[in-house]
């Protein structure tokens, strides 16, 4: 198992968002987290990169109790975080968005930015332009190459089709599940698209107020009447 | 040989003018232009590297060594203030002027208690060169020409170092850089030490041209503010050098056309005009324009 979450709580001072969530990400696996609008997603994923304290719960990569640790410190042992709305730093280089990745998995000496360029070509020929002007698509592949520069054994990817056109939305699948297949990745991914989580998610996990309300099979979001009371479509 | 001597006068005039501007906005550009955090108290930390200049030179330390000095102490003294104080007090703008200006206070009461209202001045090196009737000053082209080398380096340690990139990715989103493994508190420590080691460099280099008491810091703080706002934050280091030509520039004109308070206020009064139009500064405008030409380059 690569993260465990039991029983954790978080919020924003005193409003309580995430309830009594537990969760487990196998080695390999691509967990789709869904749910509507506003159920407290980014709130779980923000809890569990440490930018928001967890007030009561644990949270474990592999066996270590990160429940305690600060981002840089969850970063360095395996975490890849690509947040939503994609956290580029918008006045640097394509090039050093790159680079500020590489201490993701905690070895900066083995940074890799040619397996950045074959998964994300676009990012090589884009090296020098500034950061803040590349497309949503291109910012979004950017988001993810940056975490890949480093080590990451675990990547947490929110919301990633956001803004995005649907052909690099099928990209970006492709390259999630190449990501699994050849780098041997695990994937915890918060999705509303229904395309991307069917061509990515082994199965899905949904949230609602907050608490995980049941698992799904990715399958079974094929049927019109599931999809509309799990996902803000 | 009349004309030349007058016209050299005023190249020479904009020079120390230019020089003088740059040096003391130079770490004031970090800590403000980059950081955002109206320190009040930078005056004070030049006037800590003037006091260190003046220790250690008449300890029998070369000048130039006594100003190096000058910097590492100032640095050291930024980053445990930064520590103990202004961290608590990022994006925190009011309350980070009123600290500071707190701050510049205990530090001038301070040495005032120390060491007294005055201290012994070092001379000014070189000497002076004539043409014609008049004869300048060599420290003053030292000084611009140690101002260019300051701007220079910030801009290159900006750009090129490990630091640097990641300084600057921590300023426009913190809590980013640190999801990626950076410790965003060392890089800010840093950061605001660095702008305090280049305000203890250019406190160190007017202390060898000015009294050196402990309101020494009074004679910068306004005009590196007044520099570093006019220039803007879009891109510090343009800002900076923009700025701190079209406002000597302004400051040297009415000067010799009027005089030196006229001039002075003509230099205020520009930065104020400058403010009104372009309410970011000056490179916010340069960025803009950039941005337009590349815009349509690209088509
Ligand atoms: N910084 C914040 N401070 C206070 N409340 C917040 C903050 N961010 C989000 N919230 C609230 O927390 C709740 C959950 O928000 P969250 O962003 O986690 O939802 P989400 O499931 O990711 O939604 P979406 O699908 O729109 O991204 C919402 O009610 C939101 O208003
Ligand atoms: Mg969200």
């Amino acid at each position: 198992m690569v993260l465990k979450v039991n029983h954790l709580s978080s919020g924003y001072g005193n409003v309580k968002i995430v309830n009594d969530v537990s969760l487990e990400v196998n080695t390999k696996e691509i967990i789709a987290l869904i749910g509507r609008n506003g159920v407290g997603k980014t709130t779980l994923m923000k809890s569990l990169i440490g930018h928001i304290k967890s007030s009561s719960g644990k949270i474990y990569l592999h066996d270590i109790d990160i429940t305690k640790l600060s981002p840089a410190k969850r970063a360095a042992l395996g975490i890849g975080y690509v947040p939503q709305g994609r956290g580029i730093f918008t006045r640097l280089s394509v090039l050093d968005n790159l680079r500020m990745g590489e201490n993701v998995g905690g070895n900066p000496r083995s940074t890799n930015f040619e397996r950045v360029f074959q998964f994300f070509p676009i990012l090589k020929e884009r090296g020098s332009q500034k950061a803040g002007s590349l497309s949503g698509g291109e910012q979004q592949q950017l988001s993810i190459g940056r975490v890949l520069v480093g080590n990451p054994e675990l990547i947490l990817l929110d919301e990633p089709s956001e803004g995005v056109q649907p052909n690099i939305v099928q990209t970006i699948g492709e390259i999630i599940r190449r990501l699994r297949d050849e780098e041997g990745l695990t994937v915890l991914i918060v999705e509303q698209n229904l395309d991307l989580i069917g061509a990515v998610a082994d199965h899905c996990v949904v949230m609602d107020k907050g608490s995980i309300v049941t698992q799904l099979a990715t399958k079974d979001l094929n049927n019109p009447d599931v999809a509309r009371k799990y996902l803000a479509i | 040989m009349e004309t030349f001597a007058a016209v050299f006068d005023v190249i020479y005039q904009l020079f120390d003018n230019i020089g003088f501007l740059i040096l003391a906005a130079s770490g004031l550009v970090i800590i403000f232009g980059m950081m955002g955090v109206i320190n009040m108290a930078h005056g004070e930390l030049m006037m800590i590297g003037a006091y260190i200049t003046a220790f250690s030179y008449h300890a029998g330390i070369p000048a130039p060594i006594a100003i190096i000095f000058a910097g590492i102490g100032a640095g050291l003294v930024g980053m445990i203030l930064e520590r103990l104080v202004i961290r608590h007090f990022y994006k925190q703008l009011l309350s980070s002027l009123v600290v500071t200006w707190g701050l510049s206070l205990l530090l001038s009461q301070g040495f005032l208690i120390i060491f007294g209202p005055s201290i012994l001045n070092v001379p000014t090196p070189f000497g002076n060169f004539p043409i014609g009737e008049q004869t300048f000053g060599i420290y003053r082209l030292v000084l611009f020409a140690v101002a260019i080398a300051m701007v220079a380096s910030v801009w290159a340690i900006f750009t090129y170092t490990k630091f640097g990139t990641r300084a600057r990715a921590t300023m426009e989103d913190p809590d980013m850089a640190n999801a990626l493994g950076v410790n965003t508190g060392n890089i800010y420590a840093l950061t605001f030490g660095l702008g305090c080691a280049m305000g203890g460099i250019a406190g160190g280099m007017f202390a060898l041209t000015a009294t050196i008491s402990p309101f020494f810091g009074i004679n910068y703080t306004p005009l590196a503010f007044i520099t570093v706002v006019t220039g803007g934050s879009a891109n510090a280091i343009s800002g900076l050098i923009s700025s701190a030509l079209s406002l000597a520039g302004i400051q040297t004109g009415i000067n010799n056309l009027v005089n030196v308070y006229i001039g002075y206020v003509a230099m205020i009064g520009a930065a104020f005009v400058i403010l009104l139009i372009l309410p970011k500064g000056i490179s916010e405008y340069i960025e803009r324009r950039k941005i337009r030409v590349r815009k349509v380059t690209n088509k």
